[in-house]
C-alpha cells in the first residue's frame, strides 16, 4: 500500500507570532517552523501502518518555499520513504484551492492508494485543502480520522464523532483529513535524522498550477491582549463563590 | 616448620597445584576473553589518582567502611586484609613445599605474627558473617549456597593453619631460630604420644589443598571480586562523577548506545565480574524503595549473565551482535527508564562499578537508535528542539521573568563579570522564577556584575542527555557554548544543580571550560566577605534536601548548610538518615521531571514522609524545606500538597530565605518583595 501524506509548514505552536509592520503577514524573523501538529498525525498513522506492514510506502508532499525542505526532512527522520516539494514562483502564495490543485497534479503521478492530510492546519485553521483534493481528484473524503485498519474489503475509517466514532469502509483510495488520536508523533531516530539529512528532494514546479480563487489579506491583527484577572483572597470560599456565579453571569456572561 | 613433603609429596603438591592454578587460569583466560567483547575504551589517564584510589579504595577499603555498613565493613576489611598476609604466607608455604625455599621475611618475627593475628581475626570475622546470613539477613543480599562455600574454604585455611602451626610447635618441628606463631601457641590441644607430627602434616595438607581449591572455585563465583577488584578500581572512571560519556563525531557513527554487549566497554564487563553481589546499590536506591522495576544490582547482575551466557557465540562469530542488552527481559526498557541517575548507587558500591552509565547507554540505545523513549520524554525532546525548553514554553517569554526588575541582558552590558545562566525551571516555571528574582535581589545587594542572556539562553540540554539523547544535548550545549564565546563569558552562576552540573562537568568535553559556581556557593562568599548584610527574621527550623546533584554528584554538602545557618532566626535540620551523601532523590533527575510516575510509590511522597520522620525522630517539626534546586523545589511542592501539608511545611529554596533578609540601604530588601515570595 501507498500512502501520501501531505504536510504543510507552519510556526511552531511555542512560536510567539507578531504582526508585521505592514499590518498585512507575520514577521518571520525568530519564528521556528515545523509540521503542523495535524499532520504529524497523519503521518503517525501512516508510520504505524508501515510498522505493521513493513512493505508499505510512506511518501511525503508539501508546497511551499525552500524552507519547506526543513519539514520533510523532519518527517523523512520519523521514517517516511520519499518526498516531494512542490516549489518555485509563487508556491508559497498560492491560495487553499491553489494548493490542492498542485498537490492533485502531484498525485496523480504518484499513485497512492491513500491521501492523508491534517483535518486542518494550525496556522490559517481552514481546514479546506484536504476535501479541495478529494474534489480535485474525484475521490471520496472522510474528516475526523482517528484510526485506519485495512480490510478485506478496502479500508476501515475510525472517524470521531462527538462523545464516540463510526467506522466507515473505503473500497478504493480515498482522502483522509486526520484527528488527534492518542499516539503522539513518533521521536525521530538518530540514524532516521543521518539518513534524512541525506536524501535527495526531488522538486515540482508550481508553474501552470491553476488557482482560480486569489486571497488578499486586507488587514492582520493581535488578538486583543487579555485583561488582568480578578483574585479573591482572604475570606470566606461561600461568598467567594457567590460572587464568582455573579461575575460570571453578569460580566462574563457565560452562566 | 619442615613442610610435610618429602619424596612423593612434593609430586603430589605439584600436581595438585598445577590443577588448582590449571582451573584457574583456563577460567580466567576465557573470562579475559569475553571481557574483550567489550570495546576498547581508554583508562589509563590520571596515573596519579588512579593509584591513589588503589591505596584508599582498595588497600583502606574505604567504600567499604560507610555508614551505615561500619561493623559489616570492618569485619570485611580484616577479611580482606588478612587474605593479603595469608597470600604471602600460601606461597610461602607452596614454595617451601615444592622447592625448599622461603619468601623473604616469612621467618621474621613480625610476619609470623601478622599471619596469627591475622588468621585469628579472619576467622572472628567469619564467624560474623556467618552469624549475619543466618540471624540477620540483609534485605537486599543475594544470600546464596556460594557465599557458604566460600565463607566455609576461608575458615577451613584459618583453622587448619592455626592447627598445623600448634601441632607442629607439640611435635617440636620448629627450629631454635624461629619464632614460635605467638596465637597458635597458645591453643591448648593434647596430642596422643606421637600423633603430632602425623596431625601437622594433615592439617598442612589441608591447608594447602583448600588454598588450591580455592584458587580452581574462585573464578566461577561472585568471589571472583577478590581478584578483579583491584583493577576495577584502578580503572574507574576518572571523569567528574556528574559528567556522562562524550560520544565523539556522533554524526558519524553508525550504532547509538548499547546496542549489543559490544557496545559496552570492556571496563563495563569488567563490572560485572567484580559485583560482590552485597546489595548496597539497591539498598540506596530510591526507585527500588518506591516499588519501581530498577533493581542497580540486578542491572549490573544481568549484564554479566549476559556476557557470560552469549559470550561464546560472540567470540565464535565476530559479525553476531547477541541480544541487545536494554532488551535483555522483558521490563528491561521500564527499568532502565526509572532511573533518576541520583547516583546514590554509584555512592554506596564498594567495588567502584558505574551503575549510570550503563543505565544510560542502554537508554542511550532506545532513544538514539529505536527511538523508543517514553512518550512523554519524547514530547519534551521535541519541546527542547522547538522551543528551548523540555516544557515547550515560547522561547520568546524565556527572559520575561526579569521584567522590571532592573537585570540587564548581556546584550545592553556585555562587561559583566557574571552570566547568569538561568535555566528553562527558573525561566518559565512560575514557582521558580520566584528564585531567579530572589538571586536577582541577592546579587543587586551585593553589587555583583552580572548579566543574562534572556531569549538568547536555550535549555542546557541535560534533560535530553539523560533521557539518551546525547545529540540533543550536544546540539543544545553547542549553542549555549557559542552564544558564551560571543560574549566572552567566563565565569558563570546557575541556580539550578543540573544546569551547575553540565555545564562545569560536561560542556569541557565540547570545548567550553567555565569557572562554574552554583548559586549558593556564591551567596556563602558573598556572605563570609560581608558583602551581603542579612537582616532579622522569625524564629524557625528549616530541613535541608540535598540536591543530588550538588551533592553527591559534585560534593557540594556544606555551603548549602553554611549559608541556612548564616541566617538569622533558622534551625538547620537535617533530615536523618537521609541526608548528605544518603540524600533520597525528589525523583526529577534522570529527566524523570518529565515523565509520568505511575508505578509504585511516588518518589517526592516518599520524600515528604522522610521529612516528617526526621521530624518526629527530634521532637518537633520543622516550618520549612529548603533545597538548591528548581526541580526539588516542584517535587516537594506537589508531595506537601498531595498530603495536605503545604500550611505547615513549605518547600523554598535556600536563596529565598537569603532574599527575605537581605538588608539594602539599611532596610531589608525582602521587605519590599512580594509577600508570595516566602
Ligand atoms: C490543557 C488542558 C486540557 C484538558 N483537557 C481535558 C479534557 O479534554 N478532558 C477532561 O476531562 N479534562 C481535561 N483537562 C482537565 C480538566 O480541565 C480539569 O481536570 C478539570 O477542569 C478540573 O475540574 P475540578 O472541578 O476538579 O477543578 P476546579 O478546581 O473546580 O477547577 C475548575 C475550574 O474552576 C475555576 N476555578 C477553580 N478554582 C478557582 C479559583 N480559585 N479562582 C478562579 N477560578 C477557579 C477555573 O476556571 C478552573 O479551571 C484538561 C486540562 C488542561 C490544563
Ligand atoms: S542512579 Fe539512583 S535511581 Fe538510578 S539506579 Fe542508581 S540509585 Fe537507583
Ligand atoms: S554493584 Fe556494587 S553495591 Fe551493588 S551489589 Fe554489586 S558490589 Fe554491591
Ligand atoms: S531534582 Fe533534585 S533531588 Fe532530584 S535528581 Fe535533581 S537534584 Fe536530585
Amino acid at each position: 500500500m501507498r500512502f501520501l501524506v501531505c504536510i504543510k509548514q507552519v510556526p511552531d505552536s511555542t512560536t510567539r507570532v507578531k504582526v508585521a509592520a505592514d499590518g498585512k503577514a507575520i514577521v518571520t524573523d525568530g519564528v521556528t517552523w515545523s509540521i503542523s501538529p495535524y499532520d504529524e498525525y497523519a503521518i503517525e498513522l501512516a508510520l504505524e501502518h508501515k510498522d505493521q506492514a513493513p512493505d508499505t510506502v510512506v511518501s511525503i508532499i508539501s508546497v511551499g518555499g525552500p524552507r519547506t525542505k526543513d519539514a520533510l526532512r523532519q518527517a523523512l527522520a520519523m521514517g517516511c520513504d520519499d518526498a516531494t516539494i512542490v516549489g518555485g514562483d509563487g508556491a508559497d502564495t498560492l491560495g487553499p484551492l491553489g494548493v490542492a490543485n498542485a498537490l492533485a497534479a502531484a498525485a496523480t503521478e504518484l499513485g497512492p492508494d491513500l491521501i492523508l492530510c491534517g483535518k486542518q492546519a494550525s496556522d490559517d485553521d481552514q481546514g479546506f485543502v484536504g476535501p479541495a483534493l478529494a474534489e480535485a481528484l474525484g475521490w471520496p473524503h472522510v474528516s475526523q480520522v482517528t484510526k485506519i485498519a485495512p480490510s478485506a474489503a478496502g479500508t476501515e475509517i475510525w472517524k470521531e464523532t462527538d462523545g464516540g466514532h463510526e467506522v466507515w469502509k473505503a473500497g478504493g483510495p480515498v482522502v483522509l483529513t486526520v484527528q488527534k488520536s492518542a499516539k503522539e508523533p513518533r521521536y525521530p531516530s538518530l540514524p532516521g535524522i543521518m539518513k534524512a539529512k541525506k536524501k535527495e528532494i526531488p522538486e515540482r514546479s508550481v508553474a501552470g498550477v491553476d488557482d482560480p480563487v486569489k486571497m488578499v489579506i486586507v488587514a492582520l491583527e493581535p488578538p486583543p491582549s487579555r485583561g488582568g484577572g480578578k483574585i479573591f483572597k482572604d475570606g470566606d470560599t461561600k461568598a467567594h463563590a457567590a460572587e464568582l456565579a455573579t461575575l460570571l453571569r453578569d460580566e462574563a456572561k457565560v452562566l | 616448620m619442615t613442610p610435610p613433603t618429602s619424596g612423593i609429596g612434593a609430586v603430589v603438591l605439584l600436581a595438585v597445584a598445577l590443577l588448582g592454578f590449571g582451573a584457574f587460569a583456563y577460567r580466567a583466560v576465557k573470562l579475559y576473553r569475553y571481557l574483550r567483547l567489550g570495546w576498547n575504551e581508554g583508562r589509563t589517564e590520571h596515573l596519579g589518582r588512579r593509584v591513589k584510589d588503589e591505596l584508599v579504595i582498595y588497600l583502606l577499603q574505604r567504600k567499604l567502611l560507610k555508614r551505615p555498613y561500619l561493623i559489616r565493613g570492618l569485619a570485611h576489611a580484616f577479611i580482606f586484609w588478612g587474605f593479603i598476609v595469608i597470600t604471602v604466607g600460601t606461597t610461602d608455604l607452596l614454595l617451601s613445599g615444592l622447592v625448599g625455599l622461603r619468601m623473604p621475611g616469612a621467618e621474621s618475627g613480625f610476619f609470623v605474627w601478622a599471619v596469627d593475628v591475622f588468621a585469628a581475626l579472619v576467622l572472628a570475622s567469619i564467624g560474623l558473617a556467618f552469624v549475619r546470613r543466618l540471624f540477620f539477613r540483609p534485605p537486599r543480599m543475594h544470600i546464596a549456597l556460594d557465599g557458604y562455600i566460600i565463607l566455609g574454604l576461608i575458615a577451613t585455611l584459618m583453622a587448619s593453619l592455626l592447627l598445623f602451626e600448634n601441632a607442629g610447635l607439640a611435635g617440636g618441628l620448629l627450629a631454635a631460630h624461629q619464632t614460635p606463631p605467638p596465637l597458635a601457641q597458645l591453643l591448648s590441644l593434647h596430642y596422643p604420644a606421637g600423633l603430632a607430627a602425623g596431625v601437622f602434616a594433615a592439617a598442612w595438607w589441608v591447608h594447602v589443598v583448600t588454598v588450591l581449591g580455592f584458587a580452581a572455585y574462585l573464578p566461577q563465583s561472585k568471589h571472583l571480586h577478590i581478584v578483579t577488584t583491584l583493577p576495577n578500581v584502578f580503572f574507574r572512571s576518572q571523569r567528574p562523577r556528574g559528567a556522562l560519556r562524550f560520544i565523539d563525531k556522533i554524526e558519524e557513527q553508525e550504532t547509538f548506545g548499547a546496542a549489543s554487549l559490544r557496545d559496552l566497554s570492556w571496563k563495563q564487563h569488567l563490572d560485572g565480574y567484580t559485583c560482590t553481589e552485597c546489595g548496597r546499590c539497591s539498598d540506596n536506591c530510591p526507585a527500588l524503595a518506591t516499588g519501581k522495576a530498577l533493581d542497580p544490582q540486578k542491572i549490573v547482575l544481568d549484564l554479566r549473565n549476559l556476557l557470560l551466557q552469549e559470550g561464546d557465540a560472540l567470540l565464535k562469530d565476530p559479525t553476531a551482535a547477541g541480544t541487545p542488552p536494554a532488551h535483555q527481559f522483558a521490563s528491561k526498557p521500564e527499568e532502565l527508564w526509572s532511573c533518576t541517575t541520583c547516583a546514590a548507587c554509584v555512592e554506596q558500591c564498594p567495588v567502584t562499578i558505574e551503575h549510570i552509565d550503563k543505565i544510560v547507554d542502554m537508554r542511550r540505545y532506545l532513544t538514539m537508535q529505536e527511538a523508543a523513549a517514553p512518550p512523554e520524554a519524547q514530547r519534551a525532546m521535541t519541546n527542547i528542539e522547538r522551543a528551548g525548553n523540555p516544557w515547550g514554553e515560547a522561547a520568546a517569554t524565556r527572559g520575561d521573568w526579569a521584567d522590571g526588575l532592573g537585570v540587564p541582558t548581556f546584550a545592553e552590558r556585555p562587561d559583566a563579570e557574571y552570566l547568569y545562566f538561568v535555566g528553562c525551571a527558573a525561566s518559565f516555571d512560575r514557582r521558580n522564577q520566584r528564585v531567579a528574582k530572589a538571586l536577582a535581589t541577592i546579587l543587586q545587594a551585593a553589587g555583583t556584575s552580572f548579566a543574562i542572556l534572556a531569549t538568547e539562553e536555550t535549555c542546557n540540554g541535560d534533560p535530553a542527555r539523560r533521557m539518551g539523547n546525547e545529540y540533543l544535548w550536544q546540539t543544545q550545549a553547542q549553542q549555549n557554548i557559542e552564544t558564551f564565546s560571543r560574549y566572552k563569558v567566563r565565569k558563570i552562576i546557575a541556580s539550578c544543580p543540573h544546569c551547575f552540573n553540565t555545564i562545569a562537568n560536561e560542556y569541557p568535553q565540547l570545548g567550553g571550560s567555565y569557572e562554574v559556581v552554583h548559586a549558593l556557593q556564591l551567596v556563602q562568599d558573598l556572605i563570609e566577605q560581608k558583602k551581603i548584610a542579612l537582616g532579622a527574621g522569625p524564629a524557625e527550623t528549616v530541613a535541608y534536601h540535598d540536591p543530588c546533584y550538588l551533592g553527591r554528584h559534585n560534593g557540594i554538602y556544606e555551603d548549602p548548610r553554611a549559608v541556612l545557618d548564616a541566617i538569622d532566626g533558622v534551625t538547620r535540620m537535617e533530615i536523618e538518615p537521609h541526608h548528605r551523601e544518603r540524600g533520597f532523590c525528589c525523583g526529577a533527575g534522570g529527566g524523570r521531571m518529565w515523565m509520568e510516575e505511575k508505578v509504585g510509590q511516588r518518589m517526592n511522597h516518599r520524600r515528604v514522609e522522610q521529612i516528617i520522620d526526621a521530624g518526629k525522630a527530634r521532637g518537633g517539626q520543622p516550618a520549612k524545606v529548603a533545597s538548591g534546586c528548581p526541580f526539588c523545589l516542584i517535587m516537594l511542592d506537589e508531595g506537601v500538597g498531595a498530603k495536605g501539608i503545604q500550611e505547615s511545611l513549605k518547600p523554598v529554596d535556600v536563596l529565598e530565605l537569603v532574599a527575605a533578609r537581605v538588608m539594602r540601604d539599611g532596610a531589608p530588601k525582602g521587605a519590599t518583595m512580594p509577600k508570595a515570595t516566602l
